[in-house]
């Protein structure tokens, strides 16, 4: 990509490409963006210390307005990066550039919304736009921290195989496991076919972000199993055995698909909160404005 | 010619485990029936389900009765496959790959693979499976369902209460619950208009409007205005670029400027009002005379730097029975008519015959050593100023205007009604012949040495009676010497007449209509000294302290003198006779009072309304 970069622009950049050495959004340009989403809070808070806003600082002053309308148009255009994601580009107004002025800016709202807001905050439309910012913005920084980590652990998780794979290996051991019971006595194969029925997918989102296991059929059939052949005898006891062996590696098998879905359930989480909840703030934010007008 | 069968299966960690097999000949079966040359065992496969025969560089393929296979993505029932190319079977789940094979080779290459149910589909459906995506609620859904609730919560019920308000005639009713477009409040209204939070209407009236004057108007029924409106606005400063540029945003977004609102902010909780800053004030009367060449009032920035000197409203005359008001600066050391005669000095000293007299009156009226202020000057009620003197209250201590000792009751003249004077003293000498005092009636008085004294009062009368004549007693009384001319001015009946008049009497209670000043605070000080009353030998003596004595105290906004006094401590926006609103809020936070005052005519004594003034000066 940079090598294209360089022949595109006819040699006029001398510089490497974007690809020559990873640089992530966060320190994207060394934190040209964090610098300007800090003056920008500067700015903010000086001159809030500075104007004289009567009787008390709120949204109402010139002050006020002039944060609202800066934070108004910020939120829209960080609301954006919906839309622009989807077109990657590189140079100056690169996807990784608009995605570092996204998490900056972004986080400069804090500030400025709040000093928009005066410190004055109640149960009312206003402070209902305000509140659904925040979380917004704490959602978010709650993405940019797991983007940190996670994903290599989601790599590390996968030992080596694709994701189809990972099904594939536990409908296998259920084959085998259909055979390798076969043998044996009725009761017993209820216990494997409750394995059998398991389904790993099924999961809920708390039950996949807690990555809880209590309620594993496979784990159970595998202890009753255990069991089962302490007091089995002749035949039988070589049924079961091959079907504990089964089970253990079965279990391995949930075990490392339930490893993976939670961390790919922490990563995808929080885009269930900041996305419909950034239209929910829009639509507070038309209700707080037209309210403003409405009763000028 | 020969089929070299590899059957292909994967092991539980997805290692491929491959079992080659040779079937010599031309013909190959397929089919569950475990003596067919590839044994698949899939419920879905017939026993014999197909054949394949080798005929000069082509697999013709067969398929039994009633039965298909997928040949290179076809379902046959008959078909071809070119040995050079090779192709691909599906029967069932199981794929049966023909490997291409050269012309002149006698081994045809077959790999046989149980591909899973729908493991294509598989393939992409897993992405799925992983993600959240497949348990949660999609997000455009759940936005959509936010937006909906936000905006239907927020901006759709609050409307409707709004127009519920204003198509119901009977909007009272509603004042005492919730109304939705409560919750467009931004803040607490403050505490004097508490009660009209569930009446947003009562303020907003019209949407999308402003608030305007009107509205508050419709309560506020008698406030003051600061002035004509048209003055008002030529009296504006010139805008600085930055103030015409917020002028030109709020004729914008139509907020025209100079409303009740603009200072008067609502939606700030509960809170007071804050002072109200000095430069409000001086922004336009810093140099006001520029702007309006024709107002009265100097040009004020601030009160220890560039302050007018007071201009005190004295009584300046009389015209008749009404005393004529003037404004007039102390600087021009004004005089007051107020139609008595009364020495201060004289009343205060420590060495004369008044103090000597104190002395002997001080167990009856509480006087001390001498005389002092408050032994006559009685504080209002509210104790913002003094009541008027009056010879009831306050002269007659020691001013006795006995005459005759009926038993035990004095007989005086009767004081504020010169006629009925004269009269009674026509009536006590009808039919008498009393004998003569040894001194001259008239002169008793002057030395009014105690209320207990009655025979001297009463041979002051019979003095009068020894020249034989009522005449000449009415006479004494009010001429130099006599009763009444001591302290008032007398007018003098015409030639053969007695019809003698008293020249009426006012004091005013308040000299600065247009500021506030309140006593109580400065009762720290002593009266002396903000009035030299001991240096004043007459009456005329207007004894108010200029500017200079309370700039000793008192500076601007910001100064350093000890107490820092900006417009709004004496001044009211809203002009009205009482107190400030800015020291009410800061003292008093209850119901504005005026002071109780004393009417002159009250007081036994003819003359205006001490608190009538001229109309406000602009």
């Amino acid at each position: 990509m940079g090598a294209l970069e360089v022949a595109r622009t006819g040699g006029a950049r001398t510089q490497l490409g974007e690809g020559a050495s990873h640089e992530g959004f966060l320190r994207h340009k060394s934190f040209f963006w964090l610098k300007v989403s800090v003056a920008l809070c500067a700015v903010a808070t000086l001159a809030y210390l500075l104007v004289d806003q009567q009787p008390r600082p709120s949204g109402g002053s010139f002050y006020g307005y002039a944060m609202g309308t800066l934070g108004l148009l910020l939120i829209l255009w960080l609301t954006l990066l919906g839309l622009r994601k989807r077109a990657m580009t590189s140079g100056r107004w690169s996807l990784k550039a608009w995605t570092s002025a996204h998490v900056y800016l972004g986080l400069s709202l804090v500030v400025i919304v709040t000093l928009h807001t005066g410190f004055q905050l109640g149960w009312n439309v206003h402070s209902l736009a305000y509140g659904l910012m925040m979380l917004v913005i704490l959602s978010g920084i709650y993405g940019i921290s797991v983007y940190h980590g996670l994903p290599r652990a989601l790599s590390n998780s996968r030992a080596e195989m694709t994701r189809p794979q990972m099904i594939d290996t536990v409908m296998k051991l259920d084959r085998q496991l259909q055979n390798a019971a076969q043998p044996l006595d009725q009761a017993e194969t209820l216990i494997v076919r409750r394995s059998l029925d398991d389904k790993p997918f099924r999961a809920g989102t708390l039950r996949r972000i807690s990555g809880a296991n209590a309620r594993c059929p496979t784990m159970r059939a595998l202890a009753e199993m255990r069991r089962r052949k302490a007091l089995a005898s002749g035949q039988e006891v070589e049924a079961i055995e091959t079907v504990i062996g089964l089970l253990e590696r079965k279990s391995a098998a949930l075990a490392r698909i339930r490893k993976h879905l939670q961390i790919k359930a922490l990563l995808e989480v929080w885009l269930y909160v900041h996305v419909p909840l950034t239209f929910a703030l829009i639509a507070a934010l038309v209700a707080h404005i037209v309210s403003v007008f409405f009763y000028w | 010619m020969a089929f070299l069968i590899r059957t292909i299966s994967h092991s539980a960690e997805g290692r491929e485990i491959v079992r080659p097999s040779r079937v010599e000949g031309d013909r190959l079966t397929i089919g569950r029936d475990p003596a067919c040359n590839i044994h698949l065992t899939d419920l879905a496969v017939a026993l014999r389900h197909a054949t394949v025969d080798h005929r000069a560089g082509r697999l013709r393929v067969q398929v039994e009765q009633g039965l298909t296979v997928e040949l290179n993505g076809h379902k046959l029932n008959l078909g071809h496959i070119e040995l050079a190319t090779g192709g691909d079977m599906l029967i069932a789940s199981h794929l049966l790959r023909f490997m291409p094979t050269p012309a002149g080779s006698d081994e045809i290459a077959v790999d046989v693979e149980r591909v899973s149910e729908g493991e294509a589909k598989l393939d992409k459906s897993s992405e799925r499976l992983f993600s959240l995506a497949s348990v949660m609620p999609s997000k455009r859904l759940t936005a959509w369902l936010l937006v909906l609730l936000v905006l239907g919560v927020g901006l759709a019920w609050p409307i409707q209460a709004f127009r519920e308000r204003h198509q119901r005639q009977d909007r009272a009713a509603s004042f005492a619950r919730f109304q939705a477009d409560e919750l467009w409040s931004s803040g607490h209204l403050s505490a004097a208009h508490a009660r009209l939070q569930h009446d947003c209407s009562a303020c907003h009236v019209k949407p999308f409007e402003s608030v305007r004057d009107t509205a508050c108007l419709a309560c506020h029924k008698d406030i003051h205005g600061h002035g004509d409106p048209y003055r008002l606005a030529r009296a504006q400063p010139e805008l600085s670029g930055w103030g015409s540029f917020q002028l030109r945003v709020k004729q914008a977004f139509n907020l025209p400027p100079g409303r009740c609102i603009d200072c008067h902010t609502e939606h700030q909780g509960p809170q007071v009002m804050p002072p109200t800053p000095q430069h409000f004030c001086s922004d336009c009367h810093a140099d006001l005379k520029a702007k309006l060449p024709d107002t009265r009032i100097g040009n004020v920035a601030d009160f220890g730097h560039a302050h007018p000197e007071f201009r005190p409203v004295v009584i300046a005359g009389w015209n008749g029975p009404r005393p004529l008001f003037r404004q007039v600066s102390l600087a021009a050391a004004p005089s007051e008519d107020s139609g008595l005669k009364f020495p201060h000095a004289m009343h205060l000293s420590h060495g004369n015959g008044v103090a000597q007299m104190a002395r002997r009156l001080g167990s009856a009226y509480g006087f001390g050593e001498a005389l002092a202020c408050r032994d006559c000057h009685v504080r209002t009620p509210d104790g913002v100023r003094f009541q008027p003197v009056s010879m009831k209250e306050n002269c007659s201590m020691c001013h006795s205007l006995a005459f005759e000792r009926v038993g035990g009751t004095l007989r005086t003249l009767r004081h504020g009604e010169p006629d009925q004077v004269v009269a009674d003293l026509r009536e006590y000498y009808r039919g008498r012949s009393l004998p003569a005092p040894p001194s001259f009636g008239p002169l008793a008085r002057r030395r009014p040495g105690s209320a207990v004294d009655y025979e001297e009062r009463v041979r002051f009368a019979a003095g009068a009676a020894a020249a034989g004549s009522a005449d000449r007693a009415i006479r004494a009384v009010f001429s130099p010497g006599g009763a009444c001319y001591d302290c008032h001015r007398v007018i003098a009946p015409p030639p053969g007449s007695l019809d003698y008049r008293i020249a009426p009497v006012a004091f005013p209670v308040r000299y600065m209509h247009k500021g506030w000043f309140d006593h109580r605070p400065h009762a720290t000080e002593s009266c002396q000294t903000c009035h030299q009353a001991e240096h004043s030998q007459s009456a005329s003596d207007v004894m108010l302290p200029g500017i200079a004595t309370c700039r000793s105290c008192h500076g601007g906004e910001r100064t350093s003198k000890p107490v820092a006094s900006s417009c709004a401590m004496c001044h009211d926006y809203h002009m009205d006779r009482g107190v400030p609103a800015m020291v009410i809020r800061q003292r008093v936070r209850g119901k504005q009072r005026d002071t109780a005052v004393l009417r002159a005519e009250e007081a036994g004594m003819p003359g205006g309304d001490s608190r009538a003034g001229p109309d406000p000066a602009r």
